[in-house]
């Protein structure tokens, strides 16, 4: 007997009828070229497989939603699918935004405004040069997203209606939206939805949500000062933390100044129970604002090195353990002064103290923090002293078990930034990405809008150029970008809505924007160089050069037209000094630095800070690139986020693959089985393996060199995640020593992979065995082909 | 006070050396206690491993799930929803049992008892979490009594259960593993929880959870479901490790008899488990069949049989491309979930010149 003849079948595969809603489909999938241009994709099949699975009364849009999913079902056997699937999701979301009445972008803005999201300047702009931006859409605009980035742009940057919950602007309306917001006159707005458009650059997410809405607040990261040491400033932060998430920023908190556990509390005589409690009251907080229903708060905090609470800091993170000491949904870093690198080299003792006895330490950096460390250190105010190695080994096991307690580096940020220069002001921390690094006081919230250009986007084919090797970068494309976007992050400055009075204050004074980049992997793999190469890091170096320079540029443009920012005087660069220039290092000969001096002598820049990479989680998606400067970290994929999962596969991979006839069924399993390597795969080529390693399978080295070479024109800093697999402390200690010496001043994320997967549900069990190299072995393959014992 | 009684003139005790020799059979009765020289150094390494994979219920944030159910779900799934707790809140309790009464009598290797030791941890941290997804989802303390009388009371559950019960209680009532007929009686026992329930159910149940996850729904479920996976998938692993190591020590108890028997249940599961899904998507579901979810099941039941080195039964291929997602490393997007990829145990010592 078999089972199968047992089983009747559901309602729902049974029908007979068709719905009459298919012939609409199969005509719409002519009239919108679904499949123009797509030669891999099977559109028949796609029809059979959905029918079968749609329920009867299935609606329209339950059968677009359907055949979207089922099409991205397919992108591993053939990456095409993702762009099939994100020009039906792309019908569906213009239908939607039809039923609403939305054909025009003047018809969107106009219905935002009524239903009081859009703000009244969106909408003068909008009506006073109507029939420009209508003729500036791109109807081609939709069809250069893949799937993951449309579904992005639909789950959650498209406004919707307060009550139907449905789309009010298609996505070239949304993008339309946030340019015209940020321009100054129709031309700049019709400059700057190219570049979205066409995905050349995409601002941050707050800006995204939040331009030409009744709300504008547009910028990305919020840097607070530590609360005083008293009960009250501390319940203010909260609310500080509280107003800020709620629109959309991120937030990095210091701590330093709160008093340790033990200390005395003068007017209770009793004993303090140190920043732990505190940090749980703040971990309940931001958990429970919602950032306008799209994603959740999220805060990271920062504690110095020589702070008494710091092994209970470290351990907030465990998911084992005392619960109540507990914060899973804070993050956490470290703020260490130089004085603890060197006497972990040297294998001293490390003084904690009690910041209520030491109150001065916060605001010092450099020399004079060492000078009064050793003071304090001397007048036995030390709570406890241990060697400074144990306390740097918990720092690791901590980054080992938890990707978190960031390394950045306190000096090092003091002694590079440009609103240092004169005495008081103090970098007391990093944001929630480490790549924002500006000075805060409890008069001052450091505030910063980003934005980022994407790389694989500026390259031009060398005469009569069509295949991979003839690709150049676009270094007047790159620079006519970075021109645009910082004009429009500057905007952002004027523009924006500041939740808090001390982050108005800041920003008024400072004007800082991080500029950064992102698809740094697709460039070098469509120039097709190593990462790890020599050529790949001069290359990184010379786009970091190009983009610092250009801003500068574009900021010292902006001050002949506007005026210096405020605080200009007092920046370094007012002094003369450039950020290359406080790293000791030459800048290239590409381009008129000399002339860039002068001007900004005589002119000041409008900026105080320029250049910060972002981690750009999710507009690298919507972009459909790599994300910031970062290697790809499988060639095959996961993602998850609010919109379901979705798998990306390397497509450059695929590209070669495909020239050399090698991709097939085999070679898809193979490479699940793999988990995306191709490393254990004989049939791609050696030279193609090396290419195609991915974050796990690089050394590290070779990305802190990178970052290192790129840092002189970073003028904040770099959100620079580590992988390491499997981590110890041995590797870690000399990986993290080594990013200090090199001089970067942040780092982020340690990522590591799971100690164990889950049993492949589709990968058949034969061929499942052979395979798990271990990191060792690999690393050794990679790294030393010379020098390997085991393998000799 | 009595004096005690004199000893008996002990016999001359062994040497280490005798009993080094003389290392018991894993399936032959005993309380053995060597670890070293270590006899499974497998199993061992199966424990570790185990223990780095920790996780905790309170990690697991539920906070979407509620306005998921409410306000993104429709009747036909919020009853998949609903069925699928109620199979959770007994399930892994169930297997829990076996390996009190089963398991951890029978396999006479200390590193396979601590590595059943954690197993059993590990099934109680389930029990756990499907305990805090039902008190969470289901408000209603009536219902909620309802959900763990589904065991009883809804038969496509019911069914299930009993299939277990039926395997485990042969089990139970054989004291010590003498001769190969105990022996064959056990080792379907083991299949039957480590192919069956935890290979064929669990699977089967995970597969609506990420169905619902492929469409972005409910993932506090989600979350915690992975991790449940991750570990599910490494008692399958351990279970089939025993079998190879028996089989190794004993080939002569994997005859014709114990082959037919296998497959005899495992079809018996596929039924039942085809049953449940009938159960579940009786309201028809977008996007998910019946006939889906049978060709999935054959398709595991053939690996399962695969594994233990036997012929395939049914050929089916996987039709639920979305599992195919879970083969694949996740990249999570920190902003939105924690990254559910860490691992415990950090070894090693400070050396700032270390390669890296």
């Amino acid at each position: 007997m078999t089972v199968t003849a047992t089983i009747p079948l559901t309602p729902a595969s049974s029908s007979p009828e068709p719905s009459p809603l298919w012939a609409e489909v199969q005509a719409d999938a002519r009239a919108e070229g679904w499949t123009a241009g797509l030669d891999g994709v099977e559109l028949e099949r796609l029809f059979a497989q959905t029918r079968e699975r749609a329920p009867a009364d299935a609606d329209r849009e339950t059968l677009d939603e359907l055949l979207a999913r089922t099409a991205v079902g397919w992108i591993v056997e053939e990456p095409d699918y993702s762009k099939l699937a994100a020009r039906i999701l792309a019908g569906a979301i213009a239908r939607e935004a039809a039923s609403q009445g939305v054909t025009s972008f003047l018809n969107s803005v106009e219905t935002l405004h009524r239903l009081g999201l859009g703000n009244a300047r969106a909408l003068n702009f909008a009506r006073a040069h109507a029939a420009t931006l209508e003729a500036a859409l791109d109807r081609e605009g939709d069809r250069r997203f893949e799937y993951f980035g449309l579904r992005t742009v639909f789950d959650r940057y498209l406004m919707r209606h307060p009550k139907t919950r449905r789309v009010l602007e298609t996505p070239q309306h949304f993008f339309m939206r946030v340019a015209a917001a940020l321009a100054v006159d129709p031309d700049e707005a019709v400059a700057l939805y190219g570049l979205f458009s066409r995905l050349d650059y995409l601002p941050s997410s707050p800006t995204l949500f939040n331009a030409g809405t009744h709300r504008e607040q547009l910028s990305s990261c919020f840097l607070l000062d530590s609360p005083a040491d008293h009960l009250v400033d501390i319940y203010e932060r909260y609310t500080d933390v509280a107003k800020l998430s709620k629109f959309s920023g991120g937030i990095g908190l210091a701590y330093h100044r709160v008093r340790s556990r033990g200390s005395l509390i003068g007017d209770t005589n009793g004993h303090s129970n140190g920043i732990v409690p505190w940090l749980k009251t703040l971990d309940a907080s931001v958990a429970a604002v919602n950032q306008g229903g799209r994603r959740k708060g999220a805060c990271c905090v920062y504690l110095e090195t020589w702070h008494a609470d710091l092994p209970e800091f470290l351990e907030l993170r465990d998911n084992t353990g005392n619960e109540y000491a507990r914060a899973h949904n804070l993050n956490l870093a470290n703020w260490i002064p130089d004085e603890f690198m060197r006497r972990v080299a040297a294998d001293e003792g490390w003084s904690l103290f009690d910041p209520k006895t030491v109150r001065h330490f916060p605001d010092l950096y450099g020399e004079a923090f060492t000078r009064a460390y050793v003071e304090a250190e001397r007048a036995g105010l030390a709570v406890a002293t241990l060697p400074a190695r144990e306390l740097y080994a918990r720092m690791m096991r901590t980054l080992a078990q938890t990707g978190n307690g960031w390394m950045c580096f306190k000096d090092r940020c003091n002694s590079t930034c440009n609103q240092t220069a004169r005495p008081g002001r103090t970098v007391h921390l990093s944001n929630l990405c480490t790549e924002i690094v500006e000075v805060t006081s409890p008069e001052e919230t450091a505030v910063c809008n980003l934005g980022s250009i994407n790389l694989g986007h500026h390259l031009r084919p060398i005469d009569g150029g069509g295949t991979q090797a003839d690709w150049e970068v676009d270094w007047a494309k790159l620079g006519r970008s970075v021109t645009l976007a910082v004009r429009a992050l500057d905007r952002v400055i004027d523009l924006n809505f500041y939740p808090l009075e001390t982050a108005a204050k800041s920003n008024a004074r400072w004007r800082p924007v991080g500029l950064g980049t992102m698809g740094l992997h697709d460039l070098l793999l469509r120039l097709g160089l190593d990462f790890d190469s020599p050529a790949a890091r001069e290359l990184a170096r010379r786009v970091a050069e190009h983009v610092y320079f250009h801003a500068l540029r574009t900021s010292c443009d902006l001050a002949r037209q506007h005026g210096p920012h405020p605080a200009f005087p007092e920046t370094r660069a007012a002094d003369g000094q450039l950020q290359f220039d406080l790293w000791g290092v030459e800048p290239g000969e590409d381009l008129p630095w000399d002339t860039l001096r002068r001007d900004v002598a005589s002119h000041g820049l409008r900026n105080s800070l320029l250049v910060a990479v972002a981690p750009t989680a999710t507009i690298a998606s919507i972009a459909g690139c790599y994300e910031c400067i970062e290697p790809a970290v499988s060639n095959l994929v996961k993602r998850e986020t609010l919109s379901g999962e979705f798998i990306q596969v390397n497509r450059y991979l695929i590209d070669e693959l495909r020239r050399l006839g090698l991709w097939d069924e085999a070679m898809r399993a193979a490479l699940k089985r793999d988990n995306g390597s191709v490393q254990g795969i004989a049939r791609v080529p050696e030279a193609l393996r090396r290419r195609f390693r991915t974050a796990w399978e690089l050394p590290m080295r070779a990305l802190i060199d990178m970052a290192a070479a790129r840092g002189p024109f970073i003028d904040q800093s770099q959100s620079l995640n580590l992988f390491v697999e499997s981590p110890d402390l041995t590797r870690l200690s000399a990986m993290y020593f080594y990013a200090w010496k090199a001089g970067l001043k942040t780092t982020y994320y340690l990522r590591s992979r799971p100690a164990s997967g889950i049993a492949k549900a589709t990968v058949d069990p034969a061929n499942a065995k052979p395979k798990q190299r271990s990191a060792e072995a690999l690393a050794c393959s990679l790294e030393n082909p010379e020098a390997c014992e085991a393998c000799q | 006070m009595t004096a005690a009684p004199a000893p008996a003139p002990a016999p001359p005790l062994p040497s280490t050396a005798d009993v080094i020799a003389r290392p018991p059979r894993l399936l032959d009765p005993g309380t053995c206690l060597t670890l070293r020289p270590m006899a499974y150094p497998d199993f061992y390494a199966q424990y570790r491993q185990a223990i780095r994979n920790t996780w905790t219920v309170e990690e697991v944030d539920f906070s979407t799930d509620l306005r998921d159910l409410a306000e993104r779900m429709g009747p036909a799934e919020r009853h998949l929803i609903q069925r699928l707790v109620a199979f959770f809140a007994t399930g892994d309790s169930i297997v829990a049992n076996n390996l009190v009464l089963s398991l951890y009598r029978h396999l006479n290797a200390p590193e396979a008892r601590m590595y059943l030791s954690r197993q059993l941890y590990e099934e109680a941290l389930h029990v756990q979490f499907y305990l805090t997804l039902l008190d969470t989802y289901v408000p209603d303390p009536d219902q909620r009594h309802a959900a763990f009388a589904a065991v009883e009371t809804i038969p496509s559950i019911r069914r299930k259960a009993e299939f277990c019960l039926r395997w485990q209680d042969t089990v139970a009532a054989i004291p010590r593993l003498d001769g190969p007929a105990h022996r064959r009686q056990f080792l379907l026992n083991l299949i039957c929880f480590a192919a069956c329930t935890e290979g064929l159910f669990f699977y089967g149940a995970f597969a609506y959870v990420y169905f619902l996850r492929s469409r972005g729904l409910l993932h506090g479920l989600a979350a915690g479901t992975n991790w449940v996976f991750r570990d599910e998938s490494a008692h399958m692993a351990f279970a089939f490790s025993v079998i190879d190591v028996v089989r190794d020590q004993e080939p002569e108890l994997f005859d014709a008899e114990l082959e037919a028997a296998v497959v005899e249940m495992i079809e018996e599961a596929v039924a039942c488990e085809v049953a449940f899904a009938e159960d579940l998507l009786g309201l028809g579901v977008a996007g998910l069949t019946v006939a889906d979810l049978r060709a999935y099941l054959e398709y595991c039941a053939d690996q399962r049989l695969q594994r233990l080195g036997m012929a395939t039964r049914y050929g089916s291929t996987n039709p639920l491309s979305f599992m195919e997602l879970q083969d694949i490393p996740e990249l999570a997007n920190f902003f939105e979930r924690r990254v559910s990829a860490y691992q415990h145990g950090v070894s090693g010592t400070i050396d700032l010149d270390a390669d890296f």
